[in-house]
């Protein structure tokens, strides 16, 4: 796993992570939260799927 | 097939962006500056109107407010990154800079210039709602807001389809460059994307309740205002991250200068925004009744973290730059600061937006503390503050970052270097007095949102002082401003490209290891300033016979 990719998918753990935290813990209820934080560590979930996917489509180019 | 090395880490590298490319990105910069001159007019109206110095009746000062706070804070801000950002992976993440899908980018651009169409024609005929669209303001006639949410609608769909535009550009470079790892810009920006599109979204997810209430095809939605903190709080980041990952790229830009600690800890560090964005929220909820003691303790810590990105951005930037400067020969305690290009006009705008944001960052902490929060967040301490990071910080951060790009894009030469140089020098020092004036007017309880706050001549006499010198500052600042905009979109009308404003340093030869301790030392200091700026709000809270608290966020 690249460097690049690791953030990003560090990024989106601690995102789904939080959302699932505002969608379980009473005290934490907002409303929004869990889907907004939710939506953002999905996107950042795509975003790192299409960082691999693009560079395994590279290293399956270069050999 | 080889990996391939992007040889070409500069901002001006827009210059061999195809034709079609360089004129949407000058369309968003001058489409920004246009913005910014509409909304420091309305903002300069509504100073004037609010210190009697311009006769109106309160719902036109509403008007001028409502306008002041969408066109600056929401289309100038967000226009002026977006120009940036397509800059920024165009230039850092592919071999040949291009943006890909750049259809997209002007679907986005479209859609942004829509926004601002329909949010002024609501803004100018509806109730004006300011700039979170409080439904319950639009109760008397929601159709009439129509126009005003359709605005931000718009917005946050061409803010996404600038993102995507950004983050399609940085994969295909990605491809194209084998698969190798984007430079720490690169990254950054990609990192930036990423939190515009999800601001984008959260955008759209404020707004389309209220703008289907308001087309009645919904009931009345009564959690505007949570929704509205979540929004709020990205655009407290967003803004912020791109406004240090801009000073990275001058930094490099200006003095050929990289960091010290590699890139990958850059990398590592533009990634702590969006680790600490979605915990760090909770501040915004201290102001609801209903909230349990142990959120608001955990808020309270997680708060701290807010401004650790930052900071770490600034440690590195200030430990390369002094270390550099002192392998080099620097001598003195500051002695390196006076080795960097203050000829430039980046240079000053960068040097005055870190002390401005040192100086911002300073009261953001008193206003986030739990106890601070309720008592602070109705009164004019708010946006005596936030000047400091939206005017102060981040305008200034674009502003500069536009001499660089304004003149790549438009083949032509930077019009009035030495005005624009100097003028930082100009809107900072009125910005300091308005951000005083503000934050003193807020400890005394000056209502941020009444525009008439005589109170039938009972208010304190200090208060229409204070609003007097907020106006005065306001007209210097906003002299300032507009002098720097008109100036920096007259590039565009000069025909001749002149060499020595285009160019990029190259990179400075690495030296021995030395020791550089301006920036923690500074960062200590900034440290003790936020401790005694909260002390002495505490002692003077405390001194004022106040018993209400404040109802709406911050």
């Amino acid at each position: 796993m690249s460097f690049d990719l690791a953030l990003v998918v560090l990024v989106a753990s601690v995102w789904l992570l939080l959302a699932l935290a505002y969608a379980l813990v009473p005290a934490l209820a907002m409303p929004g939260a869990a889907l907004l934080w939710g939506a953002g560590g999905a996107a950042f979930a795509a975003l790192a799927w299409r960082i691999r996917a693009a560079e395994r489509g590279a290293f399956a180019s270069r050999h | 097939m080889n990996a391939t090395t992007i040889s070409h880490p500069s901002l001006l590298a827009v210059r061999r962006l195809p034709r079609s490319q360089r004129a949407l990105l000058g369309a968003m910069v001058l489409l920004a500056l246009a913005t910014l001159v509409l909304g420091v007019l309305l903002g300069l109206g509504t100073a004037l109107s609010r210190a009697g110095l311009l006769p109106m009746d309160p719902e036109g000062g509403y008007r001028l407010l409502t306008g002041h706070g969408a066109a600056v804070f929401f289309y100038w801000l967000y226009l002026g990154q977006g120009a940036l950002l397509l800059a920024l992976v165009a230039t850092e993440t592919r071999p040949q800079p291009l943006l890909a899908l750049s259809w997209l980018g002007w679907t986005g651009l479209g859609a942004v210039a829509a926004g601002l169409a329909f949010g002024f024609v609501g803004a100018a005929s509806g109730t004006p709602l300011l700039y979170d669209g409080t439904p319950e303001l639009a109760r008397t006639d929601p159709a009439a807001a129509l126009p005003f949410y359709l605005g931000y609608l718009l917005l946050g769909l061409g803010l996404a389809a600038i993102a995507l535009t950004a983050l399609a550009t940085a994969l295909a470079g990605k491809r194209e460059t084998g698969g190798a790892e984007w430079s720490a810009p690169g990254f950054g920006a990609v990192a930036w994307a990423g939190l515009l599109l999800v601001s984008a979204i959260a955008m759209l997810a404020v707004f389309t309740p209220p703008a289907l209430w308001s087309a009645g095809l919904a009931a009345e939605p009564f959690d505007h205002a949570t929704r509205w903190h979540l929004l709020f709080h990205n655009l407290h980041y967003l803004p912020l991250m791109g406004t240090v990952l801009v000073w990275y790229v001058l930094v490099r830009e200006l003095t050929g200068v990289t960091s010290s600690f590699g890139g990958r800890f850059s990398k590592l560090v533009f990634s702590l925004y969006l680790v600490f964005v979605p915990p760090t929220s909770l501040y915004h909820m201290f102001l609801e009744p209903g909230l349990a003691p142990s959120i608001r303790v955990l808020g309270s810590i997680l708060s701290l973290f807010v401004g650790v990105p930052t900071v770490a951005v600034f440690l590195l930037l200030t430990i390369s730059l002094e270390q550099h400067a002192r392998a080099q020969g620097a001598r003195g305690l500051l002695g390196w600061l006076k080795r960097l290009p203050w000829h430039e006009p980046a240079m000053t705008a960068l040097g005055m937006a870190v002390v401005n944001l040192a100086l911002g960052g300073t009261f953001a902490f008193v206003l986030i503390q739990e106890k601070l929060a309720p008592l602070l967040s109705d009164t004019f301490f708010v946006p005596g503050y936030f000047h400091l990071l939206t005017v102060g910080t981040v305008s200034l951060t674009l502003l500069g970052a536009f001499t660089r790009l304004a003149p790549a894009l438009a083949g032509a030469g930077l019009a009035a270097r030495s005005w624009l140089r100097r003028l930082p020098w100009l809107v900072s020092p009125a910005l300091w007095v308005f951000a005083f004036a503000g934050v003193a007017a807020g400890l005394q309880g000056l209502p941020r949102r009444v525009m008439d706050a005589g109170y039938d001549a009972g208010a304190p006499t200090s208060w229409a002082v204070l609003t007097t010198i907020l106006a005065l500052a306001g007209v210097v600042m906003a002299a300032g401003l507009l002098a720097y905009a008109a100036t920096l979109a007259a590039t565009w009308l000069r025909r001749s490209l002149a060499s020595r404003e285009v160019t990029a340093m190259p990179s400075a030869p690495g030296g021995p290891l030395v020791a550089a301790w301006s920036g923690p030392a500074a960062v200590l200091v900034l440290l003790l300033a936020m401790y005694v700026a909260t002390a002495v709000a505490f002692e003077l809270m405390q001194a004022l016979p106040i018993t209400a608290a404040g109802a709406a966020g911050h």
